[in-house]
């Protein structure tokens, strides 16, 4: 490109939506940052579990005593003999064993009635908004914002999969992705070559010079990580043999978590890990398929935190899980739910105090025949930006008063 | 085999037709991007000063004509066969537009599904007859192996680019998974839909779908009664593919899905059947307005909507202009889908100098996009002795396999592609297809030519002197140094 069209091609891009994409760093200086320096022992860690589909609160912490519960849902609703109970109005779903003892534990904290005023009951809308903590159409996540407030490594922020969600995208910065099955990537000239084709360059669009980075990323990600997920995984010795990935369990969630907690265990410099499971959009037969879903969360969560508990980070670790809405009460035709409102959050680990939160929305007080919110999310992001990530609420959340106190200090 | 294009102009001719993007913005004191006008006004004496001394100026236009081609040419088809970029930058943008918009559209014949073995499986059998069973998951697998490459093929190999590119863009539109589907025979009979209606009618396309048998199962509308309505397929009707989130209020959903009601499908066969006993008959309110439906009636409501023209005019921009920026507020694209006429669209679109010559408009290529695309410029043939289960495993782990939209939302855009993990897949990937390809349009010119010629052949606006410094290592190992240029920012990122 000659010089007048460069030039034209950066005042014509815009200078500052470049300067905010292309990284100041060479792909040498992000190298020597990365896991030469292990993630000091008793650093705050972060598992974020997105339930994707809009999980059914109802069948997850269940109002098993409940009459109208019975009524609104005959074919959906779970017996007595079907839940796990925690007091003597909520239960949760008899699949969820391995969170039950982690509850007896006192190691998981329940959000009741978690959502945000007017809710919308489109999966894409709703999860934009949970990702996003914003009403307003932006392309970044609250993550991804947290990773703009810290200094810049590629390891930070990690997301299991092929794909990076928008929870993890910044301004400046993103997340990075990490696939299943670790990384394969080439050697010798290729390597080199590829090496330099991930430099920046100034005609590059924000977009051209968000590739080179992320090929970068690739060959700086792959140096440090290949070996550690060669390593066997720290053993779950504290968990009964009933229960964890011993009974048919091997779901993605669980791969998604056994890589994670190989990576804690080698001391990752990432203070952010994301993982997921689809399939709870139960418009149809959702009891045995939500249970089915539940079992494999509650199974591998709680596989992944008897891991933690066998490595010297047992207490630097914390779970949340969430889902973008509940589902309706009244069951429908095809003895599934349709899109809800509020749903229980699930915060889990060492640090947390475990208890329930939030008023329990009632049964025989619903908006419009859904559950009502009584707490915002952003209390709960709040608290963990707060409480784990060591970040001011307000450089990633804006002014934010609402905390839920379930974090141990 | 390549097609003639019908009129060439020497290259040495530089006439104002060719900077139309320039002109028009000086005339008209311009409606590109903000900022844009000033830059233009800033430049054109310079530009003027050039044209008259015939100094530089081929130059400098034809980066902004070449980058007008190269998204003519990757995001309305998919990327040049070898040769064709060069013809494209002779022929103009002008006759290009026309050319790309003139193609004949070939139907494809029923005799597919015989020729192919691609039919009706029936019912699942039971487990406990093994050979049975065994036999029915078999020809499942064929099936599916065969619909699959058959679609790779189209997209390769067909006459037609636009339509091509427009049935792909459509998949993602109506996202309608295998995963719940299960049947390859009814995936493909949505597929042929989607083709005969992706540069049609709207409303005609809409109502075809509403009663398509893959859709309605995706969206249980087969599970949807009077008694106690499933709204999903009424949900998503509205919000994701005809009016746009937030343009009905939750009462609309639920007073369409009762119309809904009444429609069987076949599993198997995808056959929706109407059961008029079943079907709620009287007068609905929706959106304003008081009357009864049935399912095409209703599809054919919702697109006859204001809000439709919005909606599908700001689908098309995220898809083939920007995720990025908003549509621009002239409502051109709107006003050009009066009469719901997707052709009509897509030319408004493509005449539009302030949209295709907007530096500002650069987009990633998705998976699919990406390989096709190289595939077109190695000249691989699905045909040829290509390992097309490594494609499909390739796709699937870049998180982009045809038929398996992640959700009913379709695929994301732009900056999710760019993962260190899509990284790694494409180039493990363009390794395996610079092996198999085609290199002579390459091999035949002198080494020192070669960088210049892969921008050519792959349609690339232009290589940074980061790329050309990366790739000059390689101008003698001709496969690798066409994996660095396929997994190059300029490729994966049409500028």
């Amino acid at each position: 490109m000659d010089t007048i069209s460069r030039r034209r091609f950066i005042q014509l891009t815009g200078a500052g939506a470049l300067a905010a994409v292309a990284p100041s760093l060479t792909i040498e200086d992000i190298a020597n940052a990365a896991i030469t320096r292990p993630l000091p022992l008793g650093t705050p860690i972060l598992v974020v579990v997105t339930l994707y589909g809009g999980n059914d609160g109802l069948s997850t912490v269940v109002p098993f005593q409940n009459s109208i519960y019975q009524s609104l849902r005959p074919q959906i609703a779970l017996s007595e003999s079907e839940v796990l109970p925690l007091d003597n109005e909520l239960a949760l779903n008899g699949s969820m064993t391995g969170i039950k003892s982690l509850w007896d534990r006192n190691q998981v904290a329940i959000i009741r009635g978690v959502g945000y005023p007017n809710p919308d009951r489109s999966h894409f809308s709703s999860m934009a908004i949970w990702q996003s903590a914003s009403r307003q159409a932006v392309r970044t996540g609250w993550l991804g914002r947290w990773v703009d407030t810290q200094n810049e490594d590629p390891l930070l922020a990690i997301s299991l999969g092929s794909v990076l969600p928008p929870l993890l995208a910044g301004n400046k910065r993103s997340g990075s992705v990490l696939p299943l099955g670790g990384l394969k990537i080439p050697t010798g000239n290729l390597a080199s070559d590829c090496k330099k084709l991930s430099l920046t360059s100034a005609s590059d669009s924000p977009l051209q010079a968000l590739a080179a980075r992320t090929l970068g990323n690739l060959f700086q990600i792959s140096d440090d990580i290949t070996p550690i997920l060669k390593a066997p995984a720290p053993p779950a010795s504290d968990l009964p043999t009933s229960i964890g990935g011993n009974a048919g369990s091997e779901t993605n969630l669980t791969q998604q978590l056994e890589i994670v907690a190989k990576l804690i265990a080698a001391g990752a410099p990432t203070r952010v890990w994301s993982v997921s499971l689809g399939g709870f959009d139960t418009h149809a037969d959702e009891k045995r398929a939500q249970s089915a879903l539940l079992g494999a969360v509650s199974n591998s969560l709680s596989r992944f935190l008897s891991q933690i508990r066998s490595t010297n980070r047992k207490s630097d670790v914390v779970v949340l899980a969430y889902s973008e809405f509940g589902r309706r009460v009244r069951g429908n035709a095809s003895q599934g739910t349709d899109h809800g409102t509020s749903g229980p959050v699930f915060v889990l680990g060492e640090k947390v105090k475990g208890g329930f939160y939030g008023e329990n929305p009632s049964l025989s007080a619903l908006v419009n025949d859904d559950l009502k919110v009584t707490t915002d999310f952003r209390d709960i992001y709040a608290t963990l930006l707060e409480k784990v990530l060591g970040t001011a609420p307000e450089r990633v959340l804006g002014t934010w008063q609402g905390r839920t106190p379930f974090i141990v200090v | 085999m390549a097609y003639r294009l019908p009129i060439r102009r020497p290259k040495s001719v530089v006439s104002n037709q060719r900077y139309p993007a320039l002109t028009s913005a000086l005339v008209a004191g311009s409606n590109l991007h903000r900022g844009g006008a000033k830059e233009f006004t800033r430049y054109f004496p310079v530009l003027h000063l050039l044209r008259l001394l015939n100094l530089y100026i081929d130059e400098v236009a034809s980066t902004e004509e070449r980058r007008a081609l190269s998204r003519l040419v990757h995001r309305f088809g998919f990327g040049p066969r070898p040769g064709e970029f060069s013809q494209l930058l002779t022929l103009g943008l002008p006759a290009a537009i026309e050319f790309t918009l003139s193609r004949p559209q070939l139907d494809i014949p029923e005799s597919i599904f015989s020729l192919h073995g691609i039919g009706d499986l029936g019912d699942q059998p039971a487990a406990n007859n093994i050979s049975r069973f065994v036999e029915y998951t078999n020809n499942k697998k064929f099936q599916l192996g065969k619909i699959s490459s058959l679609w790779l093929s189209w997209m390769v190999e067909g006459e037609n680019q636009l339509l091509e590119r427009m049935t792909w863009f459509w998949h993602g539109h109506w996202a309608t998974s295998y995963q719940k589907v299960d049947e390859p025979y009814v995936m493909f009979k949505q597929l042929l839909t989607m083709r005969k209606y992706a540069l049609g009618n709207f409303s005609d396309f809409a109502a075809s779908m509403i009663m398509d048998g893959a859709l309605v199962y995706w969206l249980d509308g087969q599970r949807n009664t009077i008694k106690a309505p499933n709204e999903n397929l009424s949900r998503e009707m509205m919000e994701l593919f005809t009016l746009g989130v937030n343009r009905y209020v939750e009462a609309d959903v639920k007073e369409s899905a009762r119309v809904l009601t009444g429609y069987k499908v076949n599993k198997s066969s995808g056959i929706v059947t109407f059961v008029p006993t079943l079907h709620y008959s009287q007068p609905i309110k929706l959106l304003g307005s008081t009357q009864s439906f049935d399912a095409p009636s209703l599809a054919r409501f919702l697109v006859a909507r204001e809000d439709c023209a919005q909606f599908i005019a700001e689908r098309i921009w995220y898809r083939f202009i920007s995720s990025n920026a908003p549509l621009p507020a002239s409502g051109f694209l709107q006003k050009s889908f009066t009469s719901r006429d997707l052709s009509v669209l897509i030319k408004s679109l493509l005449s539009d100098n302030s949209v295709i010559y907007n530096p500002s408009y650069s987009q990633v290529k998705s998976p699919v996009e990406w390989m096709v695309s190289s595939l077109r410029a190695l000249s691989i043939s699905l045909t040829s002795d290509l390992d097309v289960d490594f494609l499909f495993n390739r796709l699937d782990a870049m998180g982009q396999r045809p038929f398996f939209p992640p959700n009913v939302g379709g695929w994301p855009a732009d900056e999710a592609w760019l993962s260190t993990s899509s990284a790694q897949n494409r180039l493990s990937t363009a390794q395996y297809l610079a092996s198999r390809g085609d290199l002579s349009p390459i091999s035949s010119v002198s080494r020192a030519s070669r960088i210049d010629a892969l921008a050519d052949w792959l349609g690339i606006v232009g290589f940074s002197d980061r790329t050309k410094n990366a790739l000059s290592g390689a101008v003698n190992d001709l496969p690798r140094l066409v994996t660095l240029a396929l997994c190059s920012p300029e490729y994966v990122v049409n500028a």
